[in-house]
């Protein structure tokens, strides 16, 4: 396989030959020149207007002109030739493989995949392009129903309450925030426009913006076990204590070992709780000042890649703090698709062979590898069973410390005892915990 | 646990989503050369023919000198505005191939990237996604955001605007009750619609004769049916009962409640017209019947579903107000607000084995289970004395000894 040519590199050698090949310019030319056919025996028939040349002129007139059209037909013939060169390309480097399209189960999601996409693109910091697109679905919303126009309004609202925290039952009533969808969805984009501008500012070496932000959520941060508060002021400690020469910042009391100082006086006093350790050795690398590259403290002292660090770590608690994941879903979603299509397309094609028909059912029949970086769950599938707990079928833990699923407990049980089918221990089922993994 | 080969990309069936990137500057390279051909057949077979009487008549002295400068002139006016034609189909092509090229060039990167881990893969993958969205906003004509999406990515070689901006034209002149555009796009599709057994000439034709009929006048009535014979009789053979019931409509006035006449009279009748015209357009392009975001996500959110997405156990509001966000792990995107409601309709992904995202699993009396490491972590982040942690979702600060060891085979 490895050493097979890979079939787009072939595909693309063809492409660029195809493309090398005559095209319709090749006809064009030849219409001038029939152009120039006529213009010429106009000419000379308007020029004497005589009988006796009008007629020898245009019988001579034939045979160029028909030989000028058998040339263009020849050009067409040959750029068709290059267009089925490029399908016969196709054909061989990329089959078309027929996508399975038979049970389309997003189709009747319309509003719900706008949401996700005007919050993609926000969250992408597309602001101008999601605003269009909100225009967009609302206009045409309106043009068609009057009840629907609310749709993506309603579900951007609900998006939004689910990030200011306020989102408490599954599915919330529309009525209840109809009202205020335009204020929520500015408010998301504020929030968005927050997070880029703040990230702007980080690109440029200036934590002053991150550091306002942490500082003012200083609380959510700190419940969520979060050390960016502390992180960003480490970081602007150790930005400060470089100096002049390396930060850019005017040379002043306020800048380099001098700064610093006055800074960690300032400001790490109330770190000092959690970070007593990691403090102590901030200030102590004051003592290797003139040659700190050379100091234990060195690698604590390298921003090289700190300031993109602390960037990726504040995206990630700010969308947390909004209860959205630090990746855009949507982009997760897709590369998983296109990740799982082929198994799904495996399984579409075998079932349609047998004859039976693909069921909406709670599961998948087949599985779909994904890469350990899109596992965001731990998945317990009973030992016994094979099937994956859920709420009606949760993990139970018994005494021995084993985990069954409850329907296999229930089924091991003989009265109200049951024997451990991995180890030689027996326990009661009142004993028996259930658990969240 | 997770199969390490599920990283590795398998180059063969890794494109299955951009099959229509490729086949769609294709077929319209056929397209536009068949209507250069078209141009060429008529105009050169008037110029012949023309040429040929203008000169046996002249010889014969039929033809006045005067008119024979008369036809050169129209055969002239003929062959510059096939040249125009020509040269914009020419311009055209020269579009297409460019666009090809470029977009074998954009899935050939692909091949050079082994393992979905490749930060090069990514930025792939995220241009994919934007094709996907573009795609979607087209087809659902929401043109303007698409081109402004196109724009601020740079890629307008790899998406199709053009393409669904004709469609949403006549698409929406059929909406607003007009055949003619669609009419005209059949006429210069005829063959292809042929081949493809499409009923949107039957249908189209029907529509005009239904509003002569609801006119109820007899000048209009009368039309109707010498509109019928040429147009709508050739049907005959292939839609017998159709034509039969179209035939019988004269005798029923608009507001008629019986079948099938009244669904023949009624206005919906011209949203199944809209339906059936993009079906046809986007079969006669090959391109896919519905967007491929909604193939892509169908796949995906499944693929990435799990039964905890929608659990009320690991939903419920934590501490800190956030009902989705488990602590300082990475939030599910599946949990996340985008797409939890959307996948709340797909099946959950297939697992036969148990994958843990963390070792040495430990039990707290919150009923929760935890990772020892992470428990270790949490508890020196938040500060707490040695022995004691604290439930990372509910909260409750707990001593080690209550812990109790899980093992999942």
């Amino acid at each position: 396989m490895a050493s097979e040519k890979p079939k787009l590199e072939t595909l693309q050698k063809d492409f660029e030959d195809i493309s090398k090949l005559p095209r319709l310019s090749a006809a064009v030319e030849n219409v001038d020149k029939i152009i120039q056919l006529l213009s010429a025996a106009r000419e000379q028939v308007a020029g004497t207007l005589d009988t006796h040349t009008a007629g020898p002129t245009m019988i001579k007139l034939q045979n160029p002109i028909k030989s000028a059209f058998e040339s263009i037909e020849n050009d067409l013939k040959k750029a068709s030739a290059a267009h089925k060169k490029m399908g016969k390309a196709l054909n061989e480097s990329f089959p078309l493989k027929p996508l399975p399209m038979d049970h389309d189960a997003m189709a009747d999601h319309v509003p719900l995949i706008n949401r996700a996409i005007a919050m993609h693109l926000l969250r992408e910091g597309q602001f101008s392009v999601a605003s269009t697109f909100i225009n967009e679905v609302q206009g045409s919303n309106s043009s068609k129903q009057r009840d629907t126009s609310a749709d993506l309004d309603e579900t951007m609202d609900e998006a939004e309450n689910a990030y200011a925290g306020r989102y408490m039952s599954a599915s919330p009533t529309p009525s209840d925030h109809y009202d205020l969808s335009s204020l929520h969805s500015r408010e998301l984009h504020n929030h968005f426009s927050e997070m880029y501008s703040i990230l702007q500012h980080l690109k440029a070496k200036d934590l002053d913006p991150a550091i306002a932000w942490a500082g003012r959520n200083s609380a959510e941060l700190e419940a969520r076990g979060s050390n960016l508060e502390f992180e960003l002021s480490k970081l602007k400690y150790i930005w400060l204590f470089k100096g002049p020469a390396v930060n850019g910042l005017p040379d002043d009391d306020n800048n380099g070992f001098l700064g610093a100082l006055t800074y960690a006086r300032k400001t790490f006093s109330r770190f000092g709780a959690r970070h007593l350790a990691e403090i102590q050795k901030l200030v102590c690398a004051m003592a290797y000042a003139p040659n700190l590259s050379a100091s234990p403290y060195a690698s604590t002292f390298a921003t090289d890649s700190a300031f993109a660090d602390v960037a990726s770590s504040f995206t990630r608690e700010f969308c947390s703090l909004l209860g959205l994941s630090a990746e855009s879903p949507l982009y997760l979603a897709a590369t998983a698709g296109a990740l799982a299509l082929p198994q799904l397309m495996k399984y579409t094609q075998k079932t349609r062979a047998k004859g039976t028909e693909w069921t909406t059912a709670n599961e998948l029949a087949f599985e779909t590898p994904l890469p350990e970086s899109m596992l965001y769950h731990s998945i317990f599938v009973c030992p016994v069973s094979k099937e994956q707990t859920t709420d009606a079928n949760p993990p139970m833990m018994i005494p021995c410390g084993h985990v069954l699923a409850k329907e296999t407990l229930a089924r091991l049980c003989k009265g109200t005892r049951f024997k451990c089918p991995y180890c030689p221990s027996e326990g009661l089922l009142k004993d028996a915990r259930q658990i969240i993994l | 646990m997770a199969d390490y080969g599920a990283s590795k990309i398998n180059h063969d069936n890794h494109l299955l989503l951009d099959q229509p990137l490729l086949r769609l500057p294709y077929e319209l390279l056929r397209k536009n050369f068949r209507s250069a051909h078209v141009a060429y057949v008529k105009d050169s077979k008037y110029v012949t023919t023309t040429l040929k009487e203008t000169a046996s008549g002249s010889i014969s002295g039929k033809v006045s000198p005067q008119d024979v400068v008369k036809n050169i002139d129209s055969m002239l006016a003929k062959m510059r505005g096939l040249k125009r034609k020509l040269e914009s189909h020419s311009e055209e092509e020269d579009r297409l191939y460019q666009q090809a090229n470029a977009r074998v060039s954009h899935l050939r990167e692909l091949s050079t990237i082994q393992t979905v881990d490749d930060v090069k893969y990514e930025a792939w993958s995220r241009q994919r996604l934007d094709r996907l969205v573009i795609d979607y906003m087209l087809r659902h004509g929401y043109i303007d955001s698409a081109s402004s999406l196109s724009q601020e990515r740079g890629m307008s070689d790899l998406v199709d605007i053009d393409t669904f901006v004709n469609m949403f034209k006549i698409r929406q002149s059929l909406l607003n009750g007009s055949v003619n555009e669609a009419l005209a796009w059949c006429n210069d599709n005829k063959k292809e619609l042929r081949s493809m057994q499409s009923n949107l000439d039957f249908m189209l034709r029907t529509q005009q004769y239904i509003e002569m009929t609801r006119t109820m006048s007899t000048s209009k009535m009368l039309e109707a049916i010498a509109h019928a014979k040429k147009y709508i009789s050739p049907f005959n053979d292939t839609y017998p009962l159709e034509v039969e019931s179209i035939a019988g409509l004269l005798a029923f006035p608009p507001d008629t409640a019986i079948e099938p006449y009244a669904s023949l009279y009624s206005p919906a009748r011209w949203q199944t017209l809209a339906e059936i015209f993009t079906e046809a357009y986007l079969k006669l392009l090959v391109l896919p019947q519905i967007p491929l975001l909604h193939v892509a996500l169908s796949s995906g959110l499944s693929a990435l579903k799990t039964p905890a997405c929608h659990s009320h156990q690991s939903n419920q509001t934590d501490h800190h107000g956030h009902g989705t966000a488990s602590l300082t792990t990475r939030v599910c995107p599946i949990c996340s607000t985008e797409l939890n409601e959307l996948a709340r309709n797909v099946p959950y992904a297939h697992h036969s084995k148990s994958h843990l995202l963390e070792h040495d699993l430990v039990l707290l009396p919150t009923d929760r289970v935890y990772g020892r490491q992470r428990l270790d972590e949490y508890a020196a982040k938040s500060g707490l004395p040695p022995g004691q942690l604290k439930d990372l979702v509910t909260g409750d600060v707990v001593s080690v000894d209550k812990l109790r060891k899980v093992f999942i085979t």
